[in-house]
């Protein structure tokens, strides 16, 4: 087995009264288990200048063939462009439902259970060339 | 304006060959400016029963279309416990004891068919989760009594 951590920081010391400062370790064990996870994609670089909906990960094939319902996985995504005036970024999605927008610079980890047509897609905002570096760890 | 970081550090010295170190740093801005932080946030921390999916974060005209981010930590400490986290009943997935989440959520309320309210519902026991919302605005009900 192997140990991965995901850690987290929130900090403000203005978004509030007293200052903000959320930590959080997470070790990536398989589903119910205490036993690392073994596997990675390693970090990807994915680059559009489509607008259209785009597969990320193909849930079921490929990177993705063992991620499923039943076991524990993790999605890294980062919009690696610069933010600019705030106006461009890239929608991300599960199937057909919209999670969020990554602006340039903005990441995210999130759990995911795979599955046949759990595929995770984006859509950029325009055409704009636009890069995401994305990781999954999966048993 | 308000500055919020979020920092992520991935790491690893047995996962690949190599050691992995990853470590990214954004700042919570409003969507469509330059780098304008959010300015509001709200924090909860809750106890999650087993057996019904429940709204965690509701949707709301205010939230829509724009930069929200929301954070998600199961705080339980029994591996075999777990959460599922969905949006219109489609699971993202499977936060497990210790596990957190950290996504931009743009609460999409334009289809009338897309709920976008955050759901989270508890497996095996029940669960203690904290969770944060940095947002863009918040839909204000007035008194019944004003």
């Amino acid at each position: 087995m192997a140990t991965t951590t995901a850690t987290i920081t929130l900090a403000s010391t203005d978004i509030a009264d007293n200052a903000l400062n959320i930590s959080n370790t997470a070790t990536f064990y398989t589903a119910g288990t205490d036993t690392g996870i073994t596997e990675t994609t390693g970090l990807a670089r994915k680059k559009t200048n489509s607008g259209s909906n785009t597969v990320l990960l193909d849930s079921g094939a490929g990177v993705a063939a063992d991620v499923t319902a039943d076991k524990s996985a993790k999605v890294y995504i980062k919009n690696i462009n610069d933010r600019g005036d705030g106006t461009k970024y890239v929608t991300i999605l599960l199937t057909a439902v919209e999670i969020g927008r990554l602006y340039g610079g903005d990441w995210m980890l999130i759990p995911w259970a795979g599955g046949s047509g759990k595929d995770i897609e984006f859509t950029a905002s325009d055409t704009t060339e636009t890069t995401l570096e994305y990781a999954v760890f999966y048993e | 304006m308000a500055t919020t970081t979020a920092t992520l550090t991935l790491a690893s010295s047995d996962l690949l060959t190599d050691n992995l170190s990853l470590s990214s740093t954004m700042n919570l801005n409003k969507g469509g400016t330059t780098a304008t932080g959010l300015e509001q946030m709200n924090y909860h921390r809750a106890i999650i029963p087993t057996g019904t999916n429940f709204d965690l974060i509701p949707e709301s005209d205010a939230l829509k279309d724009n930069s929200n981010y929301v954070y998600i930590v199961n705080k339980n400490t029994d591996v075999t416990d777990y959460v599922t986290i969905s949006i219109n009943n489609e699971i993202i997935g499977k936060l497990y004891a210790g596990d957190w989440a950290f996504f931009p959520w743009s609460c999409d309320v334009s289809a009338a068919s897309n709920d976008s309210t955050i759901e989270i519902q508890a497996y095996t026991h029940e669960a203690v989760v904290e969770y944060a919302l940095f947002h863009i605005g918040e839909t204000l009900v007035t008194a019944t009594d004003s």
